[in-house]
């Protein structure tokens, strides 16, 4: 059994399609936990494929199609998850590419490495103007909200959103992640974001990062 | 995956970048430099025995005049192609036109210490270390000698040198600092002790070398017999000039051209027919005169550039393999100037169809080697070779599937034609390509500080191949027996 969950982690970073998707058949046939498929097999495989990123071992087109395939996986367990009584709701989080910006890719990238640690993404989608953005806030609650931005004609949209938030009354409620090529730190901290990363897999280290500070400050 | 031991680098298309009408006129104007004004052979034996080759001399002055036949014939005489061997054989370098070698540069005087990052006098150490690098990096296939060993006794520094090279590399070493007959002989004999013996050197000579002109058109007794000695001994040996335009050159581009031909193709002569059909080299670090100092210039330009497009055309007019000066920096230190006048000059010499390119890991005008230059300049190259190999365009590469695959608005990023070819795409090791925020957290490293610390790890690893049992004694009693007997002469 332990072998076939070695198997579907290999084939999973090395974005083997038809054999992660055969192995993560294979591992629910033969009647293992879904907990322990997605934990020890896909989690950790992303995991490890995340520490070769970060060491310039692997590329991120080989990290974005192991992302990709993560969501195809998870398709398979997500019905003897809920079957068990065993899924549990991750994080949310709402992503938009802000009004007048078309760049979407970014977006899509972090979007799909959330999903792929734990996090539940509601994408808005590209264009999105303040309003639909408040509206999305209000109505899912999310713990972070993530505008992204890639034009410097359009990066000013991310403070008018902040902006927008706080004359909502929701600025407390949601924590505030920007990026985009033209994006830095220091942007980021004039217009009061709560966090920013220059690429998708920093992202998630942020987003965790900020997850904690909310549990540990209780607010 | 083990690398090669050398990088040859594929000359898929020369660039006959300047006129063949101006070559022409270089060519027929040398002819004219060499039958009129003649060239000063500082021998009397050997102006003697060219003339009675037919050169037409005068024994007082050492003035040798070429007769344009006497010129052609040596030409003729002269391999077109030939290898230079290497000990171990997997670095062979063959020169026949389709491939162009990178090699060290010059001798340099002062090292930086990796280190410590000051510049200091090289010492036999030094050379063993600069060696080793070179021994170690495949895109080096040629192991001229980097710097001077200035610690040991002058009387046989070339004997030390030639045995710091033969202890750390079993690729062809290019020796240049034997410029005396005796010297040569024991060079020769060096060499055979780590060959096997005087057949197995003639048969695979690991040893290659060059002799220097001294412009303008000069050639002294001793490099020139030292050179019929290494051709007796079936070793090539090239010729190299140096003029510099405005001093020991002419002002204008077109004038340094024709001096460093007439040069060139007046030692060949002398070569050719003195050794007939040694095999040799069209060598040039031409360059320029500072106007203000009146020392090189280290502000490398246009005019190094045209140089080597030229020298590299005059040598394939010959068909005689070409050596051009290359990354030449006046830099100090690896700034933008260093990066901006190395990249300028490899490219060029590359695109000039080179069959040798000489000077990396050298700065402030070859004078200076840096450790981390070789290994920057090494990345130069592979930038170059990756351009000149061109792009397949095969069904999959025009990605025509692909396109439909992904179709408007989608991304290729994780596409299986995205995984399948994105190792093709070329890599750099030493170039920043870390975000600002990375930069400045790890103390913003510059190109240089990589290239230093892979220098250092080279050097802690890199063991060069051992030399055949005994030889390493044998090599210390010739340098012992040339140290007393000097001693005893001096």
């Amino acid at each position: 059994m332990g072998d076939l969950i070695r198997t579907l982690r290999d084939r999973l970073m090395a974005a083997d399609r038809d054999g992660a998707l055969t192995a993560t058949r294979e591992l629910l046939d033969t009647g293992e936990d879904p907990t322990t498929i997605l934990q020890d097999g896909m989690a950790a495989a992303m995991l490890e494929l995340g520490a070769r990123w970060n060491r310039g071992e692997v590329f991120l087109p080989e990290v974005v199609a192991a992302a990709e395939l993560f969501k195809k996986c998870s398709e398979l367990v997500e019905p003897a998850l809920i079957a068990t009584g065993q899924r549990q709701e991750g994080h949310r989080v709402v992503m938009a590419t802000v009004k007048g910006d078309l760049h979407d890719l970014g977006k899509n990238m972090v979007g799909a490495m959330m999903k792929t640690a734990g996090f539940e993404v509601l994408d808005l989608g590209k264009d999105i103007p303040a309003p639909a953005i408040i509206e999305a806030v209000r109505d899912k609650q999310p713990a972070i909200v993530g505008l992204s931005a890639l034009l410097t004609t359009t990066v000013p949209e991310q403070r008018n959103v902040i902006l927008a938030l706080e004359e909502a009354g929701l600025r407390g409620k949601v924590k505030v992640m920007v990026g985009g090529a033209p994006v830095t730190a220091e942007w980021a901290k004039e217009i009061g974001a709560d966090g920013f990363a220059p690429s998708a897999p920093e992202a998630i280290r942020v987003a965790q990062e900020l997850l904690t500070a909310v549990s540990s400050t209780g607010t | 995956m083990t690398e090669p031991r050398i990088r040859p680098l594929p000359l898929v298309r020369k660039f006959d970048f300047v006129p063949e009408a101006t070559i022409e006129r270089i060519h027929e104007a040398s002819l004219r430099v060499l039958s009129r004004t003649g060239m000063q052979i500082r021998s009397q034996t050997l102006v003697k025995a060219l003339e009675a080759e037919g050169a037409d001399t005068d024994l007082d002055a050492l003035r040798v005049r070429f007769p344009r036949d006497m010129v052609e014939e040596a030409i003729e005489r002269a391999p077109s192609s030939f290898t230079m061997f290497a000990r171990d054989p997997d670095a062979d370098v063959v020169l026949d036109g389709s491939s162009c070698y990178l090699t060290c540069d010059g001798c340099a005087s002062e090292v930086v210490d990796p280190r410590t990052g000051v510049m200091r006098p090289s010492t036999k150490q030094d050379l063993m270390d600069t060696t080793r690098l070179a021994d170690a990096i495949p895109e080096i296939s040629i192991a001229w000698q980097p710097c001077a060993a200035r610690d040991v006794p002058t009387h046989v520094q070339p004997l030390h040198e030639l045995h710091a090279q033969l202890l750390s590399t079993s690729k062809n070493i290019q020796q240049m600092t034997v410029i005396q007959p005796h010297h040569a002989r024991a060079a020769v004999d060096m060499a055979a002790v780590v060959a096997g013996g005087e057949e197995e050197l003639r048969r695979r000579p690991l040893l290659s070398a060059f002799q220097c002109t001294l412009s303008p058109l000069t050639l002294d007794g001793g490099p020139l017999e030292s050179a019929i000695i290494y051709g007796e001994a079936g070793i090539p040996c090239g010729i190299v000039v140096m003029p510099l335009t405005g001093a020991t050159a002419p002002m204008t581009v077109a004038g340094t051209l024709v001096l460093q031909n007439a040069e060139l193709l007046g030692a060949v002569t002398c070569l050719e027919f003195l050794s007939p059909g040694i095999p040799t080299f069209y060598g040039v670090c031409t360059s320029t005169m500072d106007l203000n100092s009146g020392s090189l210039s280290l502000g490398w330009g246009p005019e190094e550039q045209l140089y080597s497009f030229a020298s590299a055309q005059l040598a394939r007019r010959y068909r005689i393999p070409s050596q051009l000066g290359t990354f030449g920096t006046g830099a100090k230190t690896q700034d933008w100037q260093a990066g901006a006048q190395h990249a300028l000059s490899g490219l060029t010499s590359y695109l000039a169809g080179g069959d040798m390119l000489c000077a990396s890991g050298t700065v402030y005008g070859g004078r200076v080697f840096t450790f981390e230059n070789m290994l920057l300049d090494s990345e130069l190259l592979d930038i170059a070779v990756r351009v000149l190999e061109g792009f397949p365009d095969g069904g999959d590469e025009l990605a025509v599937d692909v396109i439909d695959e992904v179709g408007p608005g989608g991304h290729f990023l994780a596409a299986d034609h995205t995984l399948r070819h994105m190792r093709e795409l070329w890599q750099t090791r030493f170039f920043g390509r870390e975000s600002w925020e990375d930069w400045e957290a790890a103390g913003r490293p510059e190109p240089k500080h990589r290239a230093r610390d892979r220098a250092l790890q080279i050097l802690e690893e890199h063991r060069p191949m051992p030399l055949p049992a005994g030889a390493e004694e044998e090599l210390t009693r010739i340098i012992e027996r040339h140290t007393e007997e000097g001693a005893i002469d001096g």
